[in-house]
């Protein structure tokens, strides 16, 4: 076995730099669970979106504090610091999406019916800008409404009127929602493997394919009393020992940040699709190892096409924002079938053949793209021997 | 000799495929795999017409004031709905389909059901709140006078849009571009790995190869100058096919300051480069581990400026943290990019470039110091 | 005297690597510092070259002290390092170019001797290889011609062989003969005896930073008690023969080792004819008999007590 236990020796080298993507998983499926978390209000009661917005007056009179006081249904006030330079900031970064200033004289002006209006920056042409928007333009319309038709009506009257008729508000009813459309941070740990699970796998079976690639190593291994097909038998369990070790250690990580749903149906699926995943990755790794000669290149090509599938298959940005054209680039990837075989496993609610069918064959995709990796590392090792 | 050094180290540089590929291929990639995933993400922010059904019951239909507000929210380039009439199961489909966000039931008040709570169904919401609203208005005003009947429905016809959009002073509040930013940044700090080839291959102590030049009849500060501007011409000629990349291939906008673009990144290459030369002039370990420092400050870096999560950014620029703000390069440059692209006004730019400056010129007077020796206590 | 070393001392902490080293080298000279590994041979040349400091002495090249900026001795030092300094990402003809045009600045005639020194070092069929594709010898080859493309005054060789093949080791100490007959001084180190005593016309021998001897080999060989060295094969040899034989004159010592006697001389006439007489006379049965003047290991194993390689 002293094949395998090189194989295995080459691995312990290269854990450092494995420990590297472990440590970058950690930290992000982290600051996503508690981000994700704290967005979580699905009640059983329809709740107003609160944007939020800056209010920022000149002035203080009852038409105004009523109207700080009617936007506080639609928005959180955010205090922001006194220089136009911060306050832009704040909008940039999103922080606020919508910065309202009311300038001095504003309502005085308003009162004796001249054309007057408010000025804002917002994000434009989003939704929460239209929404402010919309009850803004809905408190002065009806303000003015009043003052064109009733005459004389002094400001602290006009906001009473104003504040009883806007009390008024629509019936919404919560209906039960028939699937969870978002499920991108319910299965993130799982998705999130494709990162660092192909990584290391890749690193790992590129540096055994690389060491065994060298001609003076292997024709000393050839020259051993150790017949090749037992040589490659033992190359073969050290990687299945090595991918192993790799998926259970990931797995571990993930029913850590999804502990609550480790014992449901869907994780069975999600455990079956990963494990598949990784005999792909560790193709894959061969397949790299195989085609790229010397360490440099193999981390060069690993970080392009480990990253690149990440980006473009809907593990770092969920994958509903991701452009069609972007999607379909990104299915000639096993990785985009793997987040959503992910994504549908979570989603799923009854077991029955057919909900589970969808599931199954995007993970037979995935069996396909690992014979393909395997085969075409097969055929291309064949053609450099005899080169 | 300038031109004699120049010339062979720019021929060494281009033909290091690792470097190369680094500092170039990489912020590509990299550059490319950001557009294709972020493209669309703004989108999710953008207003899109909301697909509402309202059932065409009796009461809708009778309902000539509601009927025709809502008509008039779905009319229109800026309307606000997609209409459809539905009897109500079909809406009830429409909506478990995903179809539509929610479906209205006129009355008084208004019923609306949805699945989700949710920006958009907010906005229905707040729609049938006016409808309302306005409703309980023009009746306020015919109880207290019900002979101003016409001025009612004239001043009713009368909306008007009461908040007016600042004239802008600088760029849109367009997020996603300040990605791109960072990446230019954490691609001239990349320089680094030049400058660190340049720094090396000077100090006898750590290569023969320095050692041998150390030995031929060429001042040592004019060697080790004349290599760093080939390097630094490269470096620099990359990141000028990065930024137009950026600039002309996936469209994201700079700002209309485009000379002082131009400008930031020399500095920042010249920083990144001079990064790289100081690491490998202070730092005696092996070439590992000054990749790995050199990696590692890049990448914490970037981080810090926001490159893996917006929020950072912010976080330590609106906390008011300066040390974390003012010595990251990666941060100083991407804000660069960031004023010349968000503010009318050069103040805060000039604050970044002084203070990045300033890192410079300190990493080159210590690496100055390093290698300005000539005579070594063991080789 | 084209370099001057008096009492040059180099400390690294609590070791002496040179201790009160003094040698000067003569215009036209091979000059070869031998000596074990670690003996301070490198540390010798590199406080030679002014990239070490050193803690005492002086060091006069072409008749002026040595100093990190003295370019214009420099200019007329062709140096050969002991780890082979080339830039992996040039070609062989752009290496020797590179390092040929850091002294000189003419075009036309730096081209003429970055030719004249691929041609050289035999390395024309090599040109345009970069040096990860050449093996050892060529790539020592190169390192050779990268140093003396510039057709220096002084060239300085710090173990270029080794590593090398024998057809390469070969070539490399013809070509610094060819360089010293073309008027170049040479300042040679290496571990090798043999090639020491080949090529060079001056020697010193350094242990432990000190010279222990310095001469021409014949100098050098003329310094110690040994003169001659008879090695004679034989199976049938008594003990009362070897104590006769112990007897002759100028014997110094004499050794058996089942089928070898192996009998040292001191200087003088005749030994060998009298070790052949006695063997004669004693009827001795021997199969070969040779004799051999001392080498420089005999010289070093003499006056250090030990080998020269370790």
């Amino acid at each position: 076995m002293q094949v395998y236990k090189l194989c295995l020796k080459i691995i312990k080298k290269n854990i450092p730099v494995m420990l590297i993507y472990i440590f970058i998983y950690l930290s992000v499926s982290i600051v996503v669970t508690l981000s994700s978390s704290r967005q979580n209000n699905t009640g059983n009661d329809f709740t107003d979106t609160k944007a939020n917005i800056a209010f920022i007056s000149g002035e203080e009179t009852p038409l105004i504090e009523g109207l700080r006081k009617e936007l506080g249904r639609q928005a959180n006030f955010i205090n922001l610091p006194d220089k136009k330079e911060a306050q832009q900031d704040a909008l940039f970064f999103r922080e606020v999406v919508y910065i309202l200033r009311i300038p001095e004289g504003f309502t005085q002006k308003f009162m004796a019916g001249e054309e007057v209006h408010l000025e804002k920056n917002s994000v434009p042409d989003s939704a929460k800008a239209a929404y402010i928007d919309l009850a803004v333009d809905q408190y002065l319309n009806t303000a003015r409404f009043f003052l064109s038709t009733m005459g004389d009506v002094t400001q602290e009257s006009l906001v009473k009127y104003l504040d009883d008729v806007l009390s008024q508000e629509a019936d919404v009813k919560l209906m039960p929602a028939p699937a969870k459309t978002d499920v991108y941070g319910l299965v993130f740990s799982y998705n999130y493997m494709a990162y660092s699970l192909s990584s290391i796998l890749v690193l790992g079976m590129a540096a055994i394919m690389a060491a065994f690639n060298n001609r003076d190593l292997r024709n000393r291994v050839s020259c051993s009393p150790v017949r090749e097909t037992a040589a490659n038998l033992q190359i073969f369990l050290a990687s299945l020992t090595f991918a192993g070790v790799a998926w259970l250690t990931q797995i571990a990580f993930c029913f850590f940040f999804d502990i609550e749903n480790v014992l449901t149906m869907n994780t069975v699926y999600l455990l079956l699709n990963s494990l598949v995943f990784t005999v792909c990755g560790t193709a894959m790794g061969f397949l790299i190892g195989s085609v790229v000669k010397g360490n440099e290149a193999i981390s060069a090509v690993t970080n392009v096409v480990v990253l690149g599938s990440c980006f473009i298959c809907g593990v770092f940005v969920p994958a509903q924002l991701l452009g069609e054209t972007t999607l379909r680039i990104a299915s000639f990837t096993p990785t985009y079938w793997f987040v959503k075989a992910n994504n549908q496993a979570a989603q799923l609610t009854q077991f029955d053949l057919s909900s589970v069918r969808l599931v199954l064959s995007d993970t037979a995709v995935i069996v396909c793209f690992a014979l393909a990796f395997f085969a075409l590392s097969l055929v291309i090792r064949k053609v450099r021997r005899f080169s | 000799m300038f031109v004699h050094i120049f010339a062979n180290r720019l021929r060494c540089l281009l033909r290091d495929r690792e470097t190369m590929f680094w500092t170039f291929m990489f912020p590509l990639a990299l550059a490319l795999f950001f557009y294709m995933s972020l493209s669309n993400v703004g989108k999710g922010e953008a207003f899109q017409e909301i697909d509402v059904a309202v059932v065409n019951d009796s009461w809708y239909q009778e309902n000539q004031f509601f009927r025709t507000a809502l008509e008039e929210a779905s009319r229109g380039d800026d309307r606000l709905f997609n209409l459809t009439l539905a009897t109500g199961e079909e809406a009830r489909k429409l909506l478990d389909d995903g179809k539509i966000k929610g479906y209205i039931i006129a009355g008084d008040p208004p019923q609306l059901i949805v699945n989700e709570s949710g920006i958009y169904q907010s906005i229905i919401k707040s729609f049938l709140d006016n409808y309302t609203q306005t409703f309980r208005a023009v009746e306020k005003v015919l109880e207290n006078d019900p002979r101003i009947y016409q001025e009612v429905f004239d001043s009713l016809g009368n909306r008007k849009n009461y908040v007016k959009e600042a004239p802008a002073a600088g760029g849109k509040p367009d997020n996603l571009v300040y990605y791109f930013y960072t990446l230019i940044a954490m691609a001239c700090m990349y320089g680094s790995f030049f400058g660190m080839r340049e720094a090396t291959d000077i100090q006898a102590d750590i290569t023969p190869l320095a050692a041998r030049i150390n030995i031929a009849p060429v001042h040592k500060l004019k060697a080790f100058l004349s290599s760093t501007c080939a390097a630094l011409l490269i470096h620099l000629s990359e990141m000028m096919i990065l930024l137009a990349f950026i600039r002309y291939v996936l469209n994201i906008d700079f700002g209309p300051r485009a000379g002082y673009v131009l400008l930031t990144t020399v500095i920042g290459s010249i920083t990144g480069v001079f990064f790289g030369a100081f690491v490998s002039a202070v730092v005696k370990k092996s070439e590992g581990i000054k990749v790995g420092i050199l990696i590692g400050v890049t990448m914490i870096g970037s981080c810090l400026a926001g490159m893996m999560y917006i929020d950072m950014k912010y976080i330590i620029l609106s906390k008011n943290l300066p040390f974390l703000y003012w010595t990251n390069p990666v941060n100083l440059l991407s804000d660069a990019f960031y004023c010349l692209y968000y503010f009318d006004n050069l103040n805060r730019y000039a604050l970044n470039i002084g203070a990045l400056s300033c890192i410079t010129v300190l990493f080159c007077a210590l690496t100055y110091l390093f290698i300005r020796r000539r005579k070594y206590a063991s080789l | 005297m084209v370099v001057k070393v008096s009492n040059l001392v180099k400390r690294y902490g609590d070791l002496i690597a040179l201790d009160h080293l003094s040698f000067s080298i003569k215009e036209g000279e091979i000059f070869g510092l031998l000596g074990p590994n670690g003996s301070g041979k490198t540390t010798a040349i590199n406080c030679i070259l002014a990239l070490l400091k050193y803690d005492k002495g002086e060091i006069e090249v072409f008749g002026e002290p040595m100093t990190p900026e003295s370019y214009h001795i420099k200019q007329d030092i062709g140096i050969v390092m002991q780890n082979v300094a080339v830039y992996n990402e040039l070609t062989v003809y752009e290496n020797i170019d590179y390092f040929c045009g850091l002294y000189i600045k003419d075009k036309a005639l730096k081209k003429k001797y970055v030719e004249e020194a691929i041609e050289f070092v035999d390395l024309g069929e090599y040109r345009n290889f970069r040096p990860k594709k050449l093996s050892g010898g060529l790539l020592r080859r190169l390192n050779i011609a990268c140093g003396i493309a510039h057709k220096p005054k002084l060239i300085i060789l710090d173990e270029p062989t080794v590593a090398v093949d024998p057809q390469s080791r070969n070539r490399i100490l013809e070509g610094i003969k060819e360089l010293n007959s073309n008027g170049a001084t040479v300042i040679y180190t290496s571990h090798y005896m043999e090639e020491v005593e080949q090529i060079c016309s001056r020697i010193m021998i350094i242990d432990k930073g000190k010279a222990i001897a310095t001469g021409t080999k014949e100098e050098l060989k003329a310094m110690i008690s040994l003169g001659e060295k008879i090695t004679v094969e034989s199976y049938d040899v008594s003990e009362q023969q070897l104590a006769r034989l112990r007897e002759l004159p100028n014997i110094v010592s004499v050794e058996y080792n089942e089928p070898l006697i192996v009998i040292k001389s001191s200087k003088g006439k005749n030994n060998l004819e009298n070790v052949l007489e006695f063997i004669k006379k004693e009827n001795i049965q021997f199969g070969k008999i040779y004799s051999e003047l001392p080498t420089l290991n005999d010289v070093f194993l003499e006056i250090t007590g030990k080998e020269l390689r370790d």
